[in-house]
C-alpha cells in the first residue's frame, strides 16, 4: 500500500507550508527528517487528511487522503500529548476501536492485542492523566494500531521515551514493517531515523530536498557547505595552507580568526589535523559554527 | 455500513458521557438555581390560580427563562461539544477515524440533544411545579415552544462550535447581543433572535389562559404555526450550515 504526494503544495494564507512535494512512500519504514518548522507536520497533516493540499494530491492507496475511505487505511500517532484524560489507557484504546466500528467482542480483542504490541497490557488500567510521558506515547501508538491499518503515520513517536523503550518500539516498528505495512516516521533527529528507516525524506523550508537510503542522505548532508571557525596566531600562514585544500570553498580572515567554508566537514577536519602537525601551527580554537541539524537543513534548502 | 453505524453510535455515547461529566453540566446549574431561588421567593404556588399570577409567571418565563437562561444553558453543551474537543485537542482522534465529518457532527448534535432538552424540559417542569396552578397551565401551554426553541439553540450553537475555537465565548456574545438586546428591541429587528419565535408561540398559546398580549409596539405577534415552523427551519438550516462548514473545514490547531 502506497502513500503518495503528487506535486503537493500547501499555503497557509500567504505563507507556504510545503512546496511542490512529489514522492511515494511504500511498504517498510520511511523516515521524514526536518528541522522544526521545516514542513514535516504539514506533510503529516496532509497525509492524515487533516489538511487539504492547495495544489496537487495526497493519496493513500487509491483514495484521497481527505476522504473517509482513506481513514480506514490509516493509523495515526500524533505528536500532541492530549487524550481523553479521564479514561484509562485501556478505555481510550477501546474507545478508538469503537470509533473504528468494531463490535464489542472485536473491540476487546483488538484493544488487548494493540496494548500487548506496545507493551502496555499490564499498565493500561491507569488513568491517562496519571501516566508518564513514555506510557502515553505507547497508548497513542496502540490507538494507531488498534484497527490494524496498512499505513502508519508516526509523528515523533519516540519523543520522551526512555532508551529501553526506544529499543522496544524500534523493534516493534521493524516487525510492523516486516508485516508489509507502510510506515512514515517523522523526526528532527537524523541519528534516530538512521537506525530505524530504510529510506529517508529530508524536508527543509517546505521543500523535499533529499531522498534515499540513510547512507545516501548522510553523504548528501556531509557534502553540504559548513562554516568552521579557526583561531590561530599564525592565521595568515594557516589560511594559505587551507586555500590549497580542494574541499575549502572560501576563507575569511579577520585578525586571528579564520572563517572557512568547507564542503566536506569530516574530510576537512582530518586534513586540518594533519596540516597542523606537519607545519607545527598552533590553533587555539576550532569549532563548527553551524553543526546543528537546523543549519544543515538551511543549507539544503 | 454496519461498521459505520456502530462507529457513529459509539461516538454518540462517548460524546454524551464526556459532556455529561464535563464542567459544563455544573456551570449550567447556576442560572437554573438562580431561577429556582427567584421562584421560591415569589411563591406563585401559594396564591392559587389567577390570570394576574399567570401573567406574571408567563412574563418571567418569556423574559428571563427563554430569553436569557435557556440560551445560556444550551450554549454550555452545544458550543462545548465540538469546540470543547477542539480546545482539549482530542477532536483529532475522531477526525482520523473512518467516519464522514457530517456524521461526526450529527453524532455530536444527537449527544447534545438529550442533555440540553433534558435540562430545559426538566428545569421548566420543575419551575412550573413550584408555581402551582399557574405553573400547571403554563407547562401545558408553553412546552412545545420550549422544546422547539431549545432545539433551535442546539443547532445554532453547533454552527458556532464548528466555526470558532472558543465557540462558547462567541455564543455568549451572541446570546447577549442578539437574544437579549435585539430580541427585545422594538420593531422588526427582534426577528433576528431565536427567542422571538419561541415567545410568539408562548404568547399565542397562553392567551387561552388569560395571558394578555404585549404592547404591539414592542412585540408584534406572529402566527404560532409560522413561529413553530421558523424554529424548525432555523434548526435544520443551522444543522445544514454546520455540516457543510465542518465537512470542509481544516483545523490547523489540533496537534
Amino acid at each position: 500500500m502506497f502513500l503518495a504526494f503528487e506535486h503537493v503544495t500547501k499555503f497557509y494564507g500567504p505563507v507556504i507550508g510545503v512546496n511542490d512535494v512529489d514522492c511515494r512512500v511504500g511498504p517498510g519504514i520511511t523516515g521524514l527528517l526536518g528541522a522544526n518548522g521545516a514542513g514535516k507536520s504539514t506533510l503529516i497533516k496532509l497525509a492524515s487528511g487533516q489538511l487539504r493540499p492547495s495544489l496537487g494530491r495526497v493519496t493513500l492507496g487509491e483514495h484521497d487522503a481527505w476522504s473517509t475511505a482513506a481513514k480506514r487505511l490509516l493509523g495515526y500517532c500524533p505528536d500532541s500529548n492530549h487524550f481523553y484524560e479521564e479514561m484509562s489507557g485501556r478505555e481510550f484504546v477501546g474507545a478508538m476501536a469503537a470509533l473504528s466500528g468494531y463490535s464489542r467482542r472485536e473491540r476487546r480483542q483488538r484493544t488487548e492485542q494493540a496494548l500487548e504490541r506496545v507493551g502496555m497490557s499490564e499498565l493500561a488500567d491507569r488513568r491517562l492523566g496519571g501516566c508518564s510521558y513514555g506510557m502515553r506515547q505507547r497508548v497513542k501508538l496502540a490507538q494507531a494500531l488498534v484497527h490494524d491499518p496498512p499505513i502508519l503515520l508516526l509523528d515523533e513517536p519516540l519523543l520522551g521515551v526512555d532508551p529501553r523503550g526506544r529499543r522496544e518500539l524500534n523493534e516493534l516498528f521493524s516487525t510492523l514493517a516486516d508485516e508489509g505495512k507502510t510506515i512514515l516516521v517523522s523526526s528532527h533527529l537524523l541519528d534516530e531515523l538512521e537506525l530505524l528507516a530504510e529510506r529517508l525524506l529530508v524536508i527543509a523550508r517546505g521543500r523535499l530536498v533529499a531522498a534515499g537510503t540513510p547512507g545516501q542522505v548522510r553523504e548528501e548532508l556531509e557534502d553540504q557547505p559548513l562554516v568552521v571557525e579557526l583561531v590561530s596566531g599564525e592565521s595568515r600562514r594557516l589560511a594559505a595552507l587551507l586555500a590549497e585544500l580542494p574541499e575549502v570553498r572560501a576563507i575569511e580572515l579577520a585578525d586571528d580568526t579564520l572563517l572557512v567554508r568547507t564542503t566536506h566537514s569530516a574530510r576537512f577536519f582530518a586534513t586540518v589535523g594533519e596540516l597542523v602537525l606537519e607545519h607545527e601551527i598552533d590553533i587555539s580554537r576550532m569549532r563548527l559554527l553551524d553543526a546543528g541539524a537546523e543549519a544543515i537543513f538551511e543549507y539544503l534548502g | 455500513m454496519l461498521r459505520t453505524v456502530r462507529a457513529w453510535l459509539a461516538l454518540v455515547w462517548i460524546s454524551f458521557v464526556r459532556l455529561l461529566w464535563s464542567s459544563n453540566t455544573w456551570i449550567v446549574l447556576l442560572p437554573l438555581a438562580g431561577c429556582l431561588l427567584y421562584l421560591l421567593r415569589r411563591r406563585y404556588g401559594a396564591v392559587g390560580y389567577s390570570e394576574a399570577e399567570f401573567q406574571k409567571f408567563s412574563v418571567f418565563l418569556m423574559q428571563i427563562y427563554v430569553s436569557i437562561v435557556l440560551p445560556l444553558c444550551v450554549l454550555a453543551f452545544s458550543a462545548g461539544s465540538i469546540s470543547g474537543d477542539r480546545e482539549d485537542r482530542t477532536l483529532l482522534f475522531v477526525l482520523v477515524r473512518p467516519l464522514a465529518r457530517p456524521l461526526v457532527l450529527l453524532a455530536k448534535v444527537v449527544a447534545t440533544i438529550p442533555l440540553a432538552l433534558g435540562l430545559a424540559v426538566g428545569s421548566f417542569g420543575l419551575f412550573c411545579r413550584l408555581a402551582g396552578q399557574v405553573g400547571a397551565a403554563a407547562y401545558a401551554d408553553f412546552l412545545p415552544a420550549i422544546i422547539l426553541t431549545t432545539l433551535a439553540y442546539v443547532a445554532l450553537f453547533h454552527v458556532f462550535a464548528v466555526a470558532w475555537r472558543h465557540a462558547a465565548i462567541v455564543a455568549l456574545l451572541y446570546s447577549l447581543v442578539f437574544e437579549l438586546l435585539l430580541g427585545h428591541a422594538p420593531g422588526i429587528i427582534k426577528r433576528v433572535a431565536v427567542n422571538y419565535y419561541g415567545r410568539a408561540m408562548m404568547v399565542a398559546a397562553g392567551q387561552a389562559d388569560g395571558l394578555q398580549p404585549p404592547d404591539p409596539q414592542w412585540f408584534e405577534p406572529l402566527d404560532p404555526i409560522i413561529a413553530g415552523w421558523t424554529l424548525v427551519g432555523i434548526s435544520l438550516a443551522s444543522l445544514a450550515v454546520a455540516a457543510v462548514v465542518f465537512a470542509r473545514r481544516e483545523y490547523h490547531d489540533l496537534s
